[in-house]
C-alpha cells in the first residue's frame, strides 16, 4: 500500500506543479491559508494542518513542490500566503514579492543518501559513492532544486563531485529522486534525512551530519499576492511555537542553525 | 546556439527518427489486422492501442517507468541481460514510440480500409499468396496513408514530454530533449536556454506542418 | 473446349439462383435481364463469393463441392477473373499488369497476348490514361497471362463504345481460337452471345430457363 502511496505522491507532486501557478483563491475573512511549502515539508504539514484548523477553524491549502518551482509560480504572481523553501536562493529569488520583515529561517535539516531496499548497504562516508557498482546517483537537478544544490555543495566540499558528476541523474524535485532509488532506476540518491522515513522501498545508507554537511536554510516568509496575509501570519506563528516544533523534530527536522562566520 | 543546445536538438531529432523507425513494422502490421480481420477481443486492442493518445503523457509514462524499472515486469528480464531502460536514451526513443503509436494506427488503418478488397481479390485470382497481395498490392496503395501515419507519429515524438521526463528524466547530454530541456532549463532559471530551445521547437514544427501540408495537397 | 459441370445454388437474403450447367463448350455466355445473379454465378465460379451449396468442377478440377467440404481458394483455382469494373491495378503500369500473374505451367507467350490484343503500343504506359477500351484489352491480357484454365469475363463489352466492340469481340474469338483459353462470360446483349459463344444459358426468376447453341436460346429480336 506504500508502494502505491509512492505513486500517488510522484502524480500529486507532478500535479501540484502544474496547478499551483492557477492556486488563486477567493478572498475569505478567516478563509483558507495557501501555503507554497518546500516538497520535503509535506507530511509534516499534513501533520499539523488538522491541528491548526482545529484551534483557529482556518483551513490550510498545502501547495507543495520543488522550491524553485514554487518561486517561480510566486514569481509569475502566483497568490500564495505563505512560502517556506528548502534554501535561502529560492527565497532570495522572490525578495521583490514577499514581505522581507516577516521573513524568518524556520527549520534546518541533513542530508542523506538512500539506496533501493533490495539491495541495502550502510556506507561510512560519501566517498562510498565512488564505488563502480553505483552506477547511478539520483538528486534534485543541482541548477537550482535546494537539495540537488546542497548536494553538490557538499560533494565538492569534498572534492567528490568531478568524478562523481557523470553518474549524477538530476530530478526535478527531491522527491523524485527518492522515487528513482525506491523503482530501481537508481543506484543511489542523496535527498534529506526526513524524505527516507517516507519512503517505502529505500533504506537510509547514511546520513550526513549537520556539523559535516553544507548549512540548510528552510526560510519562511509571507507572500505580498496572498489573498489573506493575515492567515499567513497567524499560521506561521502557530509553526514556531514549542508545540509544532516538536512534531517538526519528530518528523527529523532540524531547529535553524544559525549563519556560521 | 552553443554546443549544448545544438546538441540537445541533434539528440531529439534522431531519437523522434528512431522512435518512429521502431513503431513503423508494429504500427502497420496492427493497423492491418484491426482493419481487414474480424476476431474475439478486437475492440479491447482497439482500446489498449489508443490508451497513449487518451491518458495523461505522465500516466503513460509512469506506466512505462514501471514496467521497465528492475522490479518491474520487462525491467527485470533486461536487467538480466544486463540491458537497463530507464533513464537511458533508450527510454526516450521508447516513450516516444508508445505516444506515437496510436497515431501512426489510426491513419494507416484509415488507408488500409481505403484499399477496396477487390483489388486484393484479383491479385488472388491472378494467383498470388496473401504475403504478395499484402506486399504488391495492399501495401503499395496504402502507402501514402501509411506515409502521413508516421510522420504524424514522428512530430508526436519529437514533442512529447510527459511520458519522456518521467521514464526518461532530464539527464544533460543524454536524455535532454527539447521539450523536456525547456522545461528543465525554465525550472531552474535558466531562461536564455529556454528560450533558444523554444526558437528551435517552433522552428522544427513549422518545418513539420509545412511538409505535411504539401505531402496532403499533392495526394 | 472446356468441360464445365456447374450445378450449386446461390443465396443473398430473399434472392436464391439454382444454377445447373452441365456441357463441355468453347465459349459460354450467361444471359439474363439485370439482378438475374449472372455475375454472382461468375464470381461463385472464381471463388469470390460462396454458393450455399453444390458443385463447382471445370475439366475435371473440383473447384468446390459442399458436400465433401471441398472450397479451393481463389489463388488455387486457375480462373481468369475479368469484372466489369476491369480493376488495373492503379499503381502499377500496363506491363506491370499484365505480367502480374505468376502461376506456373499453361502459360501463353506474351508477345503472342501483346500481338492478339494489340497492346505493343501501350505497354509502358500508365494505367490512369487508357481509354474503356484499352483497360479492357489489358485487363484480359493480365488475366491470361496468369495461365487459367478458364477465363471468367462480366459483360466485357460493357466499358467500350460501340464503334470499338468490335475489337474486343476479335479478341475474345482469338482467345477462344488461338489460345485455345475457354471462356465463360456475362452478357445482357443478344448479339454479343451469338458472335462468340457456342453455349448460352438464359438465367431468370432463380433459375436456368433455357440452355443451348446460342440460336436457339435467344429471344427473338
Amino acid at each position: 500500500m506504500v508502494r502505491v502511496r509512492r505513486w500517488i505522491l510522484l502524480a500529486a507532486a507532478f500535479t501540484a506543479v502544474s496547478l499551483g501557478a492557477r492556486a488563486q483563491v477567493r478572498a475569505r475573512s478567516s478563509g483558507p491559508v495557501v501555503v507554497s511549502a518546500a516538497v520535503s515539508l509535506t507530511e509534516v504539514l499534513q501533520q499539523l494542518a488538522p491541528i491548526y484548523q482545529k484551534r483557529t477553524g482556518d483551513r490550510v491549502v498545502l501547495n507543495v513542490g520543488s522550491s524553485n518551482t514554487l518561486a517561480r509560480q510566486i514569481a509569475f504572481g502566483a497568490g500564495a500566503d505563505l512560502f517556506i523553501s528548502a534554501d535561502e536562493a529560492q527565497m532570495n529569488a522572490v525578495a521583490a514579492q514577499i514581505d522581507p520583515g516577516s521573513r524568518v529561517d524556520l527549520l534546518s535539516n541533513q542530508l542523506a543518501i538512500a539506496v533501493p531496499d533490495d539491495r541495502p548497504r550502510t556506507m561510512a562516508s560519501a566517498r562510498d559513492l565512488l564505488d563502480p557498482a553505483i552506477r547511478r546517483i539520483a538528486i534534485g537537478d543541482p541548477a537550482a532544486v535546494p537539495a540537488g544544490v546542497y548536494a553538490k555543495q557538499y560533494l565538492q566540499s569534498l572534492g567528490i563531485w568531478p568524478d562523481l558528476e557523470k553518474k549524477v541523474i538530476p530530478s526535478a524535485s527531491v522527491r523524485l529522486a527518492l522515487a528513482a532509488v525506491e523503482s530501481g532506476a537508481a543506484d543511489a540518491a542523496i535527498v534529506y534525512h526526513t524524505d527516507v522515513a517516507t519512503a517505502g522501498h529505500a533504506r537510509e545508507a547514511l546520513i550526513i551530519p549537520a556539523s559535516d554537511g553544507p548549512r540548510i536554510v528552510y526560510p519562511a516568509a509571507i507572500v505580498r499576492a496572498g489573498k489573506n496575509p493575515d492567515g499567513g501570519r497567524r499560521l506561521l506563528a502557530f509553526l514556531r511555537t514549542a508545540e509544532a516544533t516538536a512534531v517538526f523534530i519528530r518528523a527529523g527536522f532540524l531547529p535553524p542553525i544559525a549563519a556560521r562566520n | 546556439m552553443n554546443a549544448e543546445i545544438r546538441d540537445i536538438a541533434i539528440f531529439t531529432t534522431l531519437a523522434a527518427l528512431a522512435a518512429t523507425a521502431v513503431m513503423l513494422v508494429p504500427g502497420v502490421a496492427v493497423a492491418w489486422v484491426l482493419a481487414r480481420r474480424q476476431f474475439p477481443g478486437k475492440s479491447l486492442v482497439e482500446t489498449v492501442v489508443s490508451l497513449p493518445l487518451v491518458m495523461p503523457p505522465v500516466a503513460t509514462g509512469l506506466l512505462l517507468l514501471w514496467l521497465f524499472s528492475r522490479r518491474g515486469p520487462a525491467g527485470a528480464l533486461l536487467a538480466r541481460a544486463g540491458i537497463e531502460i530507464v533513464f537511458t536514451p533508450a527510454a526516450v526513443v521508447i516513450a516516444m514510440a508508445v505516444m506515437g503509436l496510436p497515431l501512426l494506427v489510426r491513419t494507416a488503418r484509415a488507408g488500409f480500409e481505403q484499399v477496396t478488397r477487390r483489388y486484393e481479390q484479383i491479385a488472388e485470382t491472378l494467383g498470388a499468396g496473401p504475403w504478395r497481395v499484402f506486399s504488391t498490392v495492399t501495401l503499395p496503395l496504402a502507402a501514402r496513408n501509411i506515409l502521413a501515419g508516421a510522420m504524424l507519429g514522428f512530430s508526436r515524438a519529437l514533442g512529447e514530454f510527459g511520458a519522456t521526463i518521467v521514464v526518461a528524466g532530464s539527464i544533460p547530454g543524454r536524455t535532454r530533449t527539447l521539450a523536456v530541456g525547456i522545461y528543465s532549463f525554465t525550472e531552474t532559471g535558466q531562461d536564455r536556454q529556454a528560450a533558444m530551445l523554444l526558437v528551435i521547437s517552433v522552428s522544427i514544427a513549422f518545418v513539420a506542418v509545412l511538409a505535411s501540408n504539401r505531402l496532403a495537397r499533392d495526394a | 473446349m472446356a468441360a464445365f459441370e456447374l450445378d450449386f445454388t446461390l443465396q443473398q437474403g430473399e434472392f436464391t439462383l439454382d444454377f445447373i450447367v452441365h456441357v463441355e463448350a468453347r465459349a459460354l455466355a450467361l444471359f439474363g435481364p439485370s439482378g438475374s445473379g449472372k455475375t454472382s454465378a461468375l464470381e461463385a465460379i472464381a471463388g469470390l463469393r460462396a454458393p450455399r451449396r453444390g458443385r463447382i468442377v471445370v475439366n475435371g478440377h473440383v473447384l468446390y463441392e459442399s458436400d465433401r467440404h471441398i472450397n479451393t481458394p481463389v489463388r488455387h483455382r486457375r480462373t481468369g477473373y475479368v469484372p466489369q469494373d476491369i480493376l488495373l491495378f492503379p499503381h502499377l503500369n500496363v506491363r506491370e499488369n499484365v505480367t502480374y500473374g505468376r502461376r506456373e505451367g499453361n502459360r501463353p507467350d506474351l508477345h503472342v497476348l501483346v500481338d492478339l490484343l494489340e497492346l505493343s503500343a501501350l505497354m509502358d504506359r500508365r494505367v490512369a490514361s487508357l481509354s474503356g477500351g484499352e483497360r479492357q484489352r489489358v485487363a484480359m491480357a493480365r488475366a491470361l497471362y496468369s495461365g487459367p484454365d478458364v477465363l471468367l469475363l462480366d459483360e466485357p463489352l460493357a466499358a467500350v463504345d460501340l464503334p470499338r466492340r468490335r475489337r474486343i469481340v476479335d479478341a475474345l474469338l482469338g482467345i477462344r481460337d488461338e489460345l485455345s483459353v475457354p471462356l465463360i462470360y456475362v452478357t445482357h446483349l443478344p448479339e454479343e452471345a451469338l458472335t462468340v459463344a457456342d453455349w448460352a444459358v438464359l438465367i431468370d426468376n432463380g433459375r436456368i430457363a433455357a440452355s443451348g447453341p446460342p440460336r436457339d436460346v435467344m429471344p427473338a429480336d
